[in-house]
């Protein structure tokens, strides 16, 4: 095995230009996956980062209350008891945080716009004002009561400043129409599509738009350890809910605002517990992430393709040079499989180096790319909920990319060695090359 | 038929009423018509012939490189014609030697490691063990202070002598040399022949190839080829050189 890697090496070494360009051409490829991947880790950690703290936790435990079977309240009764056994069911829970849930509509003497109103307690939300940059007031005085918190766009479009009041509009779950008149207290830069149509109030202030008492919730935002493993515990969610007495709603991965009219035209009454995940409250971050990483797939497969194009090349040229040398080896008793086990070794050699070179030059990269705060253009700013461009290196992406281009790539090598050692030896000894 | 002097001690190489067959598109061409022969231990025979009659087929049959089209060929006691592709590479590697016309050393190896080879495959011997059998040959050969010269780094007279010291290294039965002297100058061709001839003299069985007229008068036994027929082998040169 030694002299087969010592063999590859030198015959590598040897044809220098050759090597020079397959393995620059692996190793650009490595590169590129390396930042594509971080690029993709970074955007998903901070779209998740964020989404989750605005407007769903990676865990839901929400649900609606009916009082009559044509009504739908986003609401939760007795949410103290759903907390403690929701706190004793879920499994690598990190935190949570109780929240409340509105629709309705944002007037102000300008202009009017339909508004997803969540009600929280700022005290609470540690995260949510790490996470927003406030352009003006303060959002720690979202303590006080019928105070509102909106978004530059709605500032603009409702011509808002701080101090402004604006009225909250909206029917209460029993049928009637009420508001309340809410001061401006602060304005946040945009966050993500959805921010042109999101306000936050006082968990107490949207109680009392809804006639609702202080046993009250929207639902119950949980935080994990483990954000993948959110489907997993919010299916587990759903069975101990269950067993422990409580309706629960079959799943719909559609966020709750959407869910009112199918709530609405459903035949029952009183309280169910409707259990979802990020993915279900947030579509858009869900298909944003597919797409991007299917982009990433299919980038990284045509890449790869054009690599196992190259390697297949290379050693077709390889065993072309050296045929003669394969029949006198096969003549003096090197078996099919050794033939083979040596060339494979040649294209595992190079794909193994020049894989490693790159992720190399793949993390520098990542690294000199976010210490350089490079500006994301606005459009993507939007819908990847980031001003800048932020690549998350994740080892075992790494790890697996390296893996992953070495072992396809030596895949390649093995047409043209099974190829080399099928080749007769008395052909091949007389082979004109 | 033309069958060679039998000799009384059990040959290395026993072909009986050997044809060997191509088709070149829908014509077959027959290369080989008819070869009996055998080969005892010790002999340094040559097979002579002019070019196309056929030398290169039969050691390519005897080599266990080709497979024989009709007839029988038993090389170290097995018969070629029913061993798998896998089992005629072993008898290659355990039983024969090679000795090529453009001497076909591993390029990238150098000269120590290309006579190593062989033993490596076989995986018979430790790393001292091989190391001692490798430097004893090359001293044989002649070329041990160029044990560690790429095939590049030497004549075409060192690396016949590398070739030579790698079909030797794993005492085979019958050591096979197609043309062994035709890609080199006379003085060192004459000295490669010497050489040969002093590891005959010491046992080693040599088979090989030429159209060099210089070349078969230094040979033992004299098979002559004409188109793929054995057409006569004198009854003096049908003995060993050595006994």
């Amino acid at each position: 095995m030694n002299t087969l890697l010592l063999i590859a090496a030198r015959n590598l070494a040897r044809n220098r230009k050759r090597t020079l360009l397959l393995g620059g051409a692996i190793a650009v490829v490595t590169v590129l996956l390396v930042l594509l991947t971080s690029l993709f880790n970074g955007t998903q950690a901070s779209m998740l980062r964020n989404a989750t703290t605005l407007s769903t936790g990676h865990v839901n435990v929400a649900g609606f209350y009916k009082i009559t079977s044509g009504t739908a309240a986003p609401v939760v009764t007795e949410y103290a008891k759903l907390r403690a056994l929701v706190e004793k069911e879920t499994p690598g829970l990190q935190s949570l945080v109780i929240r409340g849930r509105g629709f309705g509509k944002l007037v102000s003497d300008a202009s009017s716009q339909i508004a997803v109103v969540s009600g929280i307690d700022i005290a609470q939300e540690a995260n949510f004002k790490n996470i927003l940059e406030i352009v003006h007031g303060d959002v720690d005085r979202l303590s006080e009561p019928h105070s509102i918190l909106i978004f530059e766009a709605t500032a603009e479009r409702l011509e808002l400043k701080i101090g402004d009041n604006v009225t909250l509009s909206s029917q209460t779950y029993r049928g009637s129409n009420n508001s309340i008149d809410c001061k401006v207290v602060a304005i946040a830069k945009p966050l993500g599509m959805f921010s042109s149509f999101f306000s936050y109030v006082p968990l107490q202030t949207l109680r009392e738009l809804y006639g609702l008492d202080a046993t009250t919730a929207g639902g119950i935002q949980l935080y994990l350890k483990d954000w993948e493993q959110a489907e997993q515990v919010a299916a587990k969610l759903r069975i101990a809910l269950d067993k422990s007495g409580y309706r629960v709603m079959d799943h719909m991965d559609l966020p709750y605002w959407r869910k009112f009219d199918i709530v609405k035209r459903e035949d029952w009454t009183g309280q169910k517990i409707d259990v979802t995940t990020w993915m279900d409250e947030d579509p858009f971050m869900k298909w944003t992430l597919f797409g991007f990483r299917a982009l990433i797939v299919i980038i990284f497969m045509v890449l790869l393709a054009i690599i196992i194009i190259g390697v297949m090349n290379t050693l077709w040229m390889a065993i072309r040079e050296r045929t003669r040398e394969v029949g006198a080896l096969r003549a003096i008793g090197m078996q099919r499989q050794t033939v083979m086990a040596m060339f494979v070794t040649e294209g595992a050699l190079l794909a193994l180096a020049s894989s490693t070179i790159g992720v190399i030059l793949g993390v520098a990269a990542a690294f000199a790319l976010n210490a350089a705060h490079l500006k994301m253009i606005k459009g993507f700013q939007m819908v990847l909920m980031s001003e800048t461009v932020t690549l998350l290196v994740n080892v075992p992406t790494v790890i697996i990319s390296l893996l992953v281009i070495a072992s396809v790539t030596t895949l390649g090598s093995i047409l043209p060695a099974w190829r080399a050692a099928r080749l007769q030896p008395v052909e091949a000894m007389h082979s004109s090359n | 038929m033309h069958m060679a002097t039998t000799p009384a001690i059990q040959p290395i190489v026993h072909l009986s009423n050997v044809d060997k067959d191509y088709k070149l598109g829908a014509v077959t061409v027959s290369a080989l018509k008819q070869v009996s022969l055998e080969i005892a231990p010790g002999e340094f025979t040559v097979i002579a012939g002019p070019s196309g009659s056929g030398k290169t087929t039969l050691l390519n049959l005897i080599g266990c490189v080709d497979v024989a089209t009709r007839g029988e060929v038993i090389v170290a006691g097995q018969d070629t014609g029913k061993l798998t592709e896998g089992d005629l590479t072993r008898l290659r590697l355990n039983a024969l030697g090679f000795i090529f016309q453009s001497f076909n050393l591993v390029g990238v190896l150098d000269a120590f490691q290309n006579v190593e080879f062989p033993l490596l495959l076989q995986k018979k011997m430790n790393a001292a063990q091989r190391k001692e059998r490798v430097m004893d040959l090359l001293n044989r050969v002649g070329i041990a202070e160029y044990a560690h010269h790429r095939p590049g780094e030497l004549s075409g007279g060192q690396r016949q002598r590398v070739a030579i010291a790698r079909a030797l290294v794993t005492f085979p039965r019958i050591v096979l040399a197609d043309e062994p002297t035709a890609n080199l100058d006379s003085v060192t061709g004459n000295q490669i022949l010497d050489l040969m001839q002093e590891l005959n003299r010491e046992g080693t069985t040599f088979l090989f190839s030429t159209h060099d007229p210089h070349v078969v008068s230094r040979a033992g036994r004299v098979v002559r080829l004409v188109d793929g027929r054995i057409v006569t082998e004198p009854e003096q040169q049908s003995q060993t050189s050595h006994s």
